[in-house]
């Protein structure tokens, strides 16, 4: 019957098609040991695949990972955290610093306060420091150089939101006379200190006003806001001044200069190419270049976070620049009007000057690199890097272990198994980012610290490592990067003290009452707390919060929220008693976002309600501030302010772990031109990664004279 | 026939055109928005915000934004916002991966169902009835994604060969055959396991359908003239049973654009499930409405095709 047999020997046919292909795969053992061009790749692997290869545009942690190594900044961190020279081969900060003649103002000492003898005085006053006390003494022997710029007049148009929706008003503004001041390095407390010079008054009394006139009569705060931006009292500009490194080269044999840094600058905040940098470049005034091997960036304002910014990948000007964009456009036929880099084909083709040049991209499968024989450093040990987009963990796992991919982020779970195996060289550190309990603090219970700080002495943190981390963690106390020195480690973290919680809270009202509920003038102390579904940690904290807490007779409801309704409904929204999220953290201490009173709004991520005059005092100064030492102090200081009000219960900082192939090792140019190889020792701050380029597969365990 | 084929056309453009409406409310109105314009980074100011919304028109009233989504589709000129790649080649390119997948799966599937089907029915209570009933029932109940680590960790642990993705990774530099083998290769487990949840399923309908037929006057009919066993069962008994089969082989046509999420990502497949299921994620509305109105229309076209298999296979139907 023909049916049938069809029926039965189709499947059979095909079934053994597939069994038989058996014999064609090569194995794990032919691809790996078998293999010698497989010690001079790396192989690894990630969840997701890259979005767009192209560093101004992209945002996703798998773009970047390729990015770092097709392209190369001006300037990254070294072991210690400290910015170290890349494609700069050292940066010079000074600062110039601006005020307008105040003539309203009378100066002490002075008869007339005509530019020239304001600005003799200041002069003579910074060639002799001596006769002033401290701080001013040093602000003044900073100024190298006093320069007097004429008066202006110049109009300008201003847009605005005015009661018909958006208006746009013309300025006449007649600026006096500016003094430019020269210093040797940024000073943010130079016009502070030139007060007991040039009168207390002589800057906040500055009437910018007087020196605008509009066209349509605004209403007179707005008025002043804009004269204030027209004509300030005082400016600080501070500068950049990056020396580049000579006979660097793009991947294509293009010589890099500071056009490059230019371009890429541009590029970032052209509005059509809709960088999600802009906000990092946006104090940018100007950005020039001097000669092709320097570059000048001067500042719009004080802004310490903006060095950092330059760890930034180059892009190569001359395949990007408009004129090459519009050749593209033709070529492809598309609308040049509306072909920016987003839609360049350079996104999926990168050009950059790094250790590795890209070679192909499969959508979903993998990306390999190339190694670039012209980095400037010397080209990297392995000929090729390559990484394959796996998005399921254990399946990462099973590929580890075969040999196919050379390192694999353990799992907590497993790194107790895995660190003590054989096989493999593990490291481990802790992540730039901590979850926390926060308390909305506009809420009754919670606009008591007593209150706050008592829940949390509720919880066993340790506990919480201990068994939902499985030990994969450490406390954590503040806001800062727990490896940098920004952090204040003499802070202790929160004590687990229940019965110290219950004399707190009897201290702030809060009594037991007879059916053991903590009690305050007939109400319960009673809420909810919330975070969002699909996080299985945070359900884990969720659960063992609200038992700890029911224990020392605190009413919680717990309440877990799909990602985006518990973001847009209540954290946007600011409807929430309590919630256990996590900060993912950069090195840079700005805080501002997350910690000013002016960031408290709906929409905004101060959602916590945490205002201290104090704290945002330090937040601005922090963020004003060029000296490290000076930077740390603060910081010290507002970490303090920060776990003692308690906005919010600081849980734990996650550890990490990886594992890596044993026979990977560092292979070094000896003084005599042989190799050296040593074992891959990670940084202070445990990356293991830093030195990757020397990394290099040996076909067998190495065995080091230190292991005995 | 004719003016069945345009009534049908027409309805199916009505249908199509509510279906376009109501997946773009579902996804606009649900929760949550993408990560350019819902960020949870301080670095986001609200101006970038405000200027992707206007890029990807979310400022816009939802009707014009509809407009604008479906004049951009049909033109050809929708593009992800994830990577600004054109959305319609993306579907094509994992169309085309999901493809041997899909085919494999649905071939096996649908053979071998039947004969398993049928032999469980003729021997009802029999040993091979029990068994296949028990396994049909395993294979159901057993989790995908759970009996896919079970067989991946067997065959890496026992045969210690490369099971996942397309193809062996840096397989590049061999002969095309072996390429072509280790293609194939990587074909057998995600499409043996596509397959045994649909040979689990089918098999039990087949089953209790040819229950149903064998029990019919003609079928004695055909037994008492002497017909041989076989051509009783898999003519007589068998066409008539294959009836409400014809709807289902209809709407298997949409099956190749969903593709599988749990076999694709655990299998490292670059598929088009995958590719769904990261946009949905990643509220990359673009690529989610039409991969839904694609669906749309091969579920239209696949009823259709059923409509027509109808006419063929059941000489009652006269349109």
């Amino acid at each position: 019957m023909l049916t049938r047999r069809l029926l039965i020997i189709a499947p059979a046919v095909i079934i053994l098609i597939l069994l038989q292909s058996y014999f064609w795969v090569p194995s794990y053992e032919q691809q790996t040991r078998g293999n010698p061009d497989r010690l001079v790749q790396y192989i690894t692997a990630s969840a997701g695949d890259a979005s767009i290869l192209n560093p101004i545009l992209s945002a996703d942690t798998a773009s970047s990972q390729i990015q770092s190594q097709v392209f190369d900044s001006l300037i990254d961190r070294d072991k210690d955290l400290h910015f170290r020279g890349r494609l700069a081969l050292s940066w010079d900060i000074y600062e110039e610093a601006f005020f307008h003649m105040n003539p309203t103002a009378a100066v002490p000492g002075l008869s007339s306060s005509d530019p020239e003898s304001v600005a003799g005085l200041i002069r003579s006053a910074a060639q002799t420091p001596g006769r002033w006390s401290g701080a001013v003494a040093e602000s003044l022997a900073n100024i190298q150089a006093v320069t007097i710029l004429p008066s202006r007049t110049f109009s300008a148009t201003h847009a605005f939101k005015g009661p018909e929706g958006a208006q746009q008003v013309d300025a006449q503004i007649s600026a006096p006379a500016r003094v430019r001041l020269v210093l040797n390095r940024v000073d943010q407390d130079l016009f502070k200190n030139l007060e007991p010079l040039l009168g207390a008054e002589y800057f906040s009394s500055f009437p910018s006003d007087a020196f605008l006139s509009t066209d349509v009569d605004l209403p007179p705060e707005q008025l002043s806001v804009l004269a204030e931006s027209m004509v300030p009292a005082v400016e600080h500009n501070p500068i950049i001044v990056f020396h580049l490194r000579p006979g660097v080269r793009f991947h294509d044999g293009h010589v890099f200069d500071a056009g490059d840094v230019k371009f890429t600058y541009e590029a970032i905040m052209n509005p059509k190419n809709l960088s999600p940098r802009v906000a990092d470049y946006e104090p940018v005034k100007a950005v020039e270049v001097i000669d092709p091997l320097t570059v000048k960036i001067t500042y719009k304002r004080l802004y310490s976070p903006a060095i950092g910014t330059w760890g930034m990948g180059i892009l190569p000007e001359h395949l990007l620049n408009p004129r090459a964009l519009r050749e593209e456009a033709e070529r492809l036929d598309k609308d040049p009007a509306t072909f920016t880099l987003r839609q360049s084909r350079f996104g999926r083709n990168p050009v950059g000057c790094g250790p590795f040049r890209f070679t192909s991209w499969k959508s979903d499968q993998y990306i390999r690199l190339t190694r670039f024989g012209d980095y400037w450093e010397g080209p990297p040990n392995y000929t090729q890097y390559a990484v394959r987009i796996i998005p399921d963990p254990l399946t990462q796992e099973m590929e580890f272990y075969a040999g196919t991919i050379d390192s694999y982020q353990v799992q907590p779970h497993q790194v107790a198994r895995l660190s003590e195996d054989a096989r493999f060289q593990n490291f481990s550190g802790i992540s730039f980012g901590y979850t926390y309990i926060g308390y909305n603090m506009r809420r009754a219970p919670f606009k008591d610290p007593r209150v706050r700080k008592a829940l949390g002495m509720a919880i066993d943190v340790d506990k919480i490592i201990r068994y939902v981390l499985h030990g994969q963690g450490e406390r954590i106390t503040g806001p800062f990067v727990k490896q940098t020195g920004y952090y204040n480690h003499d802070i202790s973290p929160l004590p687990y003290d229940p019965e110290g919680a219950l004399e707190l809270l009897e201290s702030a009202g809060w009594r037991r009452n007879a059916s053991g509920w903590l009690e305050k003038d007939g109400r319960r102390l009673a809420f909810t707390l919330i975070t969002n579904s699909g996080n299985q940690l945070r359900q884990a904290i969720l659960a063992v919060a609200q038992d700890a807490w029911k224990k020392i007779g605190v009413d919680v409801r717990t309440d877990l929220l799909e990602w985006s309704v518990f973001i847009q409904e209540r954290v946007n929204k600011l409807d929430f008693d309590a919630l256990i999220l996590g900060w993912q953290m950069g090195i840079d201490p700005d805080l501002y976002q997350i910690w000013h009173s002016s960031q408290t709004g709906p929409y905004q991520l101060n959602f916590v309600g945490f205002e201290n005059k104090e704290a945002d005092d330090l937040i601005i100064k922090i963020r004003q501030e060029y000296d490290h030492r000076k930077q740390v102090a603060y910081c010290h200081r507002l970490h303090r302010i920060i776990a003692e009000a308690q906005p919010y219960n600081f849980l734990y900082v996650r550890k990490w772990t990886a594992v890596l192939d044993k026979r990977i090792v560092i292979r070094e140019q000896g003084p005599d031109g042989s190799p050296v190889y040593r074992k891959i020792t990670p940084t202070k701050t445990g990356d293991y990664a830093y030195d990757f380029n020397k990394w290099i597969k040996l076909p067998g365990v190495p065995v080091f004279a230190q292991d005995g | 026939m004719i003016s069945f084929i345009g009534r049908s056309a027409v309805q199916k453009m009505i249908t199509l055109f509510f279906v376009s409406i109501v997946s773009f409310l579902i996804i606009h109105l649900a929760p949550g928005k993408p990560s350019q314009v819902d960020p949870m980074n301080p670095k986001f100011t609200p101006e970038m915000v405000e200027r992707f919304r206007s890029e990807f028109h979310l400022d816009k009233p939802l009707t014009i934004q509809y407009l604008y989504f479906y004049r951009d589709l049909f033109t050809g000129r929708t593009v992800s916002w994830k990577d600004n790649q054109s959305v319609l080649l993306k579907i094509w390119e994992r169309f085309l991966n999901s493809l041997p997948l899909f085919i494999v799966g649905t071939i096996l599937t649908w053979t071998l169902s039947f004969p398993v089907g049928i032999r469980s029915a003729l021997q009802r209570g029999g040993n091979f009835d029990r068994s296949s009933t028990f396994l049909a029932y395993l294979l159901i109940s057993i989790p995908g994604f759970f009996f896919a680590y079970v067989l991946i960790i067997f065959v890496v642990t026992q045969f210690q060969v490369p099971v996942i993705g397309m193809e062996t990774f840096g397989i590049g530099s061999t002969s095309p055959m072996t390429r072509f083998m280790d293609r194939i290769w990587h074909l057998l487990l995600p499409s043996v396991l596509g397959a045994t949840a649909g040979i689990a399923v089918l098999s039990r309908y087949v089953r209790s359908q040819m229950l149903e037929v064998e029990g019919q006057d003609y079928v004695r009919t055909a037994r008492a003239k002497g017909l041989p066993p076989d051509q009783v069962h898999y003519k007589h008994a068998l066409r008539n049973a294959l009836l409400p089969f014809v709807t289902m082989f209809g709407l298997i046509l949409p099956g190749l654009i969903g593709g599988s999420v749990i076999t694709e990502s655990i299998f490292s497949w670059p598929g088009m499930g995958r590719m769904a299921y990261e946009a949905i994620l990643a509220r990359d509305y673009p690529v989610i409405l039409t991969v839904n109105f694609i669906s749309a229309v091969l579920v239209l076209i696949g009823t259709f095709i059923s409509d027509l298999l109808y006419l063929v296979v059941d000489p009652r139907i006269r349109l």
